[in-house]
C-alpha cells in the first residue's frame, strides 16, 4: 500500500515538472506559450490556428461578455495571468488611468499599416502608445421595412408612440441611455445631474415602446418577426439582414453610438514578445479577412477590406461607412456618482 | 489520573466526532460559511473612481435599497412570486393527488414525468418555450393555421410570459412535497368520513386539505423563494419588463459593475428566506420536507 502511495506521488511530481518544463521558456522544441482573454464570439478560431501554425506558440484562450466582466477578472486574477486583452474604447482608458497595461512596442508591430489611419489616436489613448485597433461596430437601427410604415431615420424617431411594443433594445444601461442622450442632441458622457434628469424623463418615454431587452442575441427577435424595430449592434443587424432582406440598416442622423475594441497588454504580461506578435498577426490582412468572415463588425483594417468582395464593401451593415463612425460618439468612463444615477434611471425604466 | 482519563474522553468521544462530523463542518465552513461571510462584508464595503471594490465601510448600499424604484421592484417580484405560488398550488395539487391514488405502474410512469425534466438544463427549457410562443412559432402557426386568428398573437414578452415559465421551472418543487403528503394520507380517515355522510368536497376541505397542509405550506416556500431570483426566466420570457430580485443582483454584478450593492442586495433576500423559513417552521412546518 506505501509503495502504491510512493508511486503515486512520485508520478505526480514527475508530471508537474513536465507541465513545468513545457511553459518554461523558449529554449523548448515549442515556442512558449500565450494566453489570450477575449470577447466571446468575436475572434475566429481559424485565425488563432493560423496564429498558432505559423509561430509555434501555443494560445491559451479565455473569455468574457462584458467589460466590467474582464476589468473585475484582471483585478482579481494574479498580474501576469494574461498576455493579451481586448477591452473596449472605454476600457481602455479606464486600465491606461490605474496604469495597468504595458506600452506596445510599435517597431515590432510591422503590420500596422494596414489599419486605416481614422481609427487610429483617438482619445482615449492618444498616439495609440498602449492599443490598437481590432473590430468595432455602431449601436445602429435596425427597420423591418414590411412591417412598419414609419420612416425611421434617428434615435429619436424610436420614442414615436406609434412603435407601441414593437422595439428590440440591447439590455445594456449605457447604450440605451446613451442613444436617449444623443436624441436630444446631447453627449453620451453627460455628467451634470439636472440634464441627466431630463434625460431620465425622455427615457421614460421610450417604456411603452420596448417590447424586448436582449443584448446576446436580438436579432432573433427580429428575424422571428416579435420585434419590427431594433436598436442592436451593427454586425447583428448585418445578420439579420442576411437572413430576412426586409430589413433594413439606418444609422441614426443624431450621430450614433460608436465603439472599438482593442488589442492590449496588460501590466506584467508573462509573455510580452509572443503577444507582440500575436497582435502584429491580428493585424495582419488574412487575420482580419478571417475575423469580418466570422464576425461582420467594422473592420478597420483597409488591407482586408480589399479582399472582400464587392457584396461585402456594398453592404453598409457590414461595411460600416466612415462617416457613420466619424460623425460617432465613444463612451467615456464616468465618475461613480453619475454611473449611480444612469442606474437609478436604468431600475425605474425596468420597474 | 485526569490527564489519562482525558485522553480517554478524547479517544472515546472526541475523536470519533472529529473523524465523523469534521469532513461535513469542514465543507459546510468552506462552501457556505466562508462564501456567506465574503458576501456579508462585500455589502459593506465602498467603490473607488475605478469602480474596484475597496474595504471601506458603509452602509450606503444598504440605504441605497430603500430608493422607492427598487422597492417597486421589489414589490413586483413579491407579486409574481404570489401568482406563481397559487397557480402552483392550482395545477400542483390535483396532478400530485392524482399520482398518489393511482395504481403501482402508471404511477411511476407519472412520477417520471415530473422528474425527466429536470434532466435537462432549465435555461434551454426556457429558450424553447421562447420559440414555442413567438410570432412565427407553433402556437401562432397553428392558430392561424386553423384561422382562429388572423395577426399573431401577441404571447411572448410581457409579465405573463415571466409567470408562465416560472410556473413551468418550479412546479416540481410543489408537487413533489404535496406527493409525499398525499401519499401518507391514511384512507380510512376518508373511508370514515364518507361514512359519517360527509359530502366529497367538506371531505376534501374538512380531512384531506388539513392531513395535507404540511405540503403545501413546504411546496409554497420551495417555489416562492426561488421565484424571487429566477432572474434568467424574466430575462428570456419577459424581456427585461419584468424583473424580479435576482434581475437587481445580476445587473450590478454584471453590468452595473457594483459589486458592493450586489451583495447588499442579496444580503436581503437572504434575510427575506430566512424570515419565510422561520415563519413555516413557526406554523409548524416540517424542516425534513424542504430537503434541509
Amino acid at each position: 500500500m506505501k509503495k502504491k502511495i510512493l508511486s503515486i506521488i512520485m508520478a505526480m511530481t514527475m508530471a508537474v515538472s513536465m507541465f513545468t518544463g513545457c511553459g518554461g521558456g523558449k529554449d523548448v522544441a515549442s515556442n512558449g506559450e500565450l494566453n489570450v482573454f477575449i470577447w466571446t464570439e468575436y475572434v475566429s478560431e481559424d485565425a488563432i490556428k493560423a496564429f498558432e501554425d505559423s509561430s509555434g506558440i501555443k494560445v491559451n484562450v479565455s473569455t468574457y461578455s462584458s467589460n466590467e466582466d474582464m476589468l473585475a477578472k484582471l483585478k482579481s486574477e494574479s498580474e501576469g495571468t494574461y498576455d493579451v486583452i481586448l477591452p473596449s474604447d472605454y476600457a481602455v482608458e479606464n486600465l491606461i488611468a490605474q496604469d495597468k497595461l504595458e506600452k506596445l512596442n510599435k517597431e515590432s508591430l510591422s503590420n500596422l499599416a494596414n489599419i486605416d489611419e481614422s481609427f487610429l489616436n483617438k482619445d482615449y489613448d492618444p498616439g495609440n502608445e498602449y492599443s490598437v485597433p481590432y473590430e468595432g461596430g455602431v449601436a445602429c437601427i435596425a427597420v423591418n421595412k414590411a412591417k412598419v410604415s414609419k420612416d425611421i431615420k434617428s434615435y429619436d424617431d424610436l420614442f414615436d408612440p406609434e412603435l407601441k411594443d414593437q422595439l428590440v433594445v440591447l439590455d445594456d444601461y449605457r447604450a440605451v441611455i446613451g442613444i436617449t442622450e444623443r436624441s436630444m442632441d446631447l453627449s453620451m458622457n453627460e455628467t451634470d445631474p439636472t440634464t441627466l434628469s431630463k434625460v431620465g424623463e425622455k427615457l421614460l418615454t421610450l417604456k411603452d415602446n420596448v417590447k424586448l431587452f436582449d443584448s446576446d442575441s436580438p436579432k432573433s427577435a427580429l428575424i422571428a418577426g416579435d420585434c419590427t424595430v431594433g436598436m442592436i449592434w451593427s454586425a447583428e443587424a448585418a445578420l439579420a439582414k442576411d437572413e430576412n432582406p426586409d430589413i433594413e440598416v439606418v444609422y441614426p442622423t443624431e450621430g450614433s453610438y460608436v465603439f472599438l475594441d482593442n488589442w492590449c497588454i496588460p501590466k506584467g504580461a508573462k509573455n510580452y514578445d509572443n503577444a507582440m506578435s500575436f497582435i502584429n498577426y491580428m493585424l495582419s490582412a488574412d487575420a482580419a479577412k478571417m475575423n469580418i468572415e466570422g464576425f461582420p463588425y467594422l473592420c478597420p483594417n483597409k488591407a482586408a477590406l480589399e479582399m472582400m468582395g464587392e457584396d461585402y464593401i456594398n453592404n453598409t451593415a457590414k461595411n460600416v461607412p466612415t462617416e457613420v463612425i466619424s460623425g460617432g460618439e465613444f463612451l467615456k468612463y464616468l465618475d461613480a456618482d453619475t454611473l449611480k444615477t444612469l442606474d437609478d434611471m436604468w431600475t425605474k425604466l425596468k420597474e | 489520573m485526569s490527564r489519562k482519563k482525558s485522553k480517554h474522553e478524547f479517544r472515546a468521544n472526541t475523536l470519533p466526532a472529529m473523524l465523523t462530523v469534521g469532513p461535513v463542518t469542514l465543507i459546510m465552513i468552506l462552501l457556505i460559511a466562508v462564501p456567506l461571510l465574503y458576501v456579508a462584508v462585500m455589502s459593506v464595503c465602498s467603490l473607488d473612481e475605478y469602480y474596484n471594490v475597496t474595504f471601506k465601510f458603509t452602509l450606503s448600499n444598504y440605504t441605497r435599497l430603500l430608493n422607492a424604484d427598487y422597492i417597486k421592484i421589489y414589490i413586483q417580484s413579491i407579486v409574481i412570486a404570489l401568482v406563481t405560488t397559487v397557480l402552483c398550488i392550482l395545477i400542483g395539487y390535483p396532478f400530485a393527488y392524482f399520482i398518489a391514488r393511482t395504481k403501482s405502474k402508471k404511477k411511476k410512469i407519472l412520477y417520471m414525468l415530473v422528474i425527466i425534466p429536470f434532466w435537462t438544463n432549465s435555461l434551454i427549457r426556457i429558450y424553447g418555450w421562447r420559440s414555442f410562443l413567438g410570432t412565427s412559432g407553433w402556437i401562432n402557426s397553428i392558430l392561424q393555421g386553423l384561422h382562429i386568428v388572423n395577426e399573431p398573437v401577441d404571447l411572448l414578452y410581457k409579465q405573463g410570459t415571466t409567470i408562465l415559465g416560472m410556473v413551468y421551472c418550479l412546479i416540481p418543487f410543489m408537487i413533489l412535497p404535496l406527493y409525499t403528503a398525499i401519499e401518507k394520507l391514511d384512507t380510512s380517515l376518508l373511508e370514515a368520513s364518507s361514512d359519517l355522510g360527509a359530502r366529497p368536497s367538506s371531505t376534501f376541505f374538512e380531512v384531506i386539505l388539513p392531513l395535507t397542509s404540511s405540503g403545501i405550506f413546504s411546496g409554497s416556500l420551495m417555489v416562492f423563494i426561488p421565484c424571487l431570483g429566477y432572474f434568467f426566466v424574466s430575462d428570456i420570457l419577459g424581456g427585461g419588463n419584468s424583473d424580479v430580485i435576482g434581475n437587481l443582483i445580476e445587473r450590478q454584478f454584471q453590468s452595473g459593475n457594483n459589486w458592493p450593492l450586489g451583495a447588499a442586495l442579496s444580503i436581503i433576500l437572504i434575510i427575506v428566506t430566512l424570515i419565510l423559513v422561520k415563519i413555516y417552521q413557526k406554523l409548524g412546518g416540517d424542516m425534513d420536507s424542504l430537503g434541509v
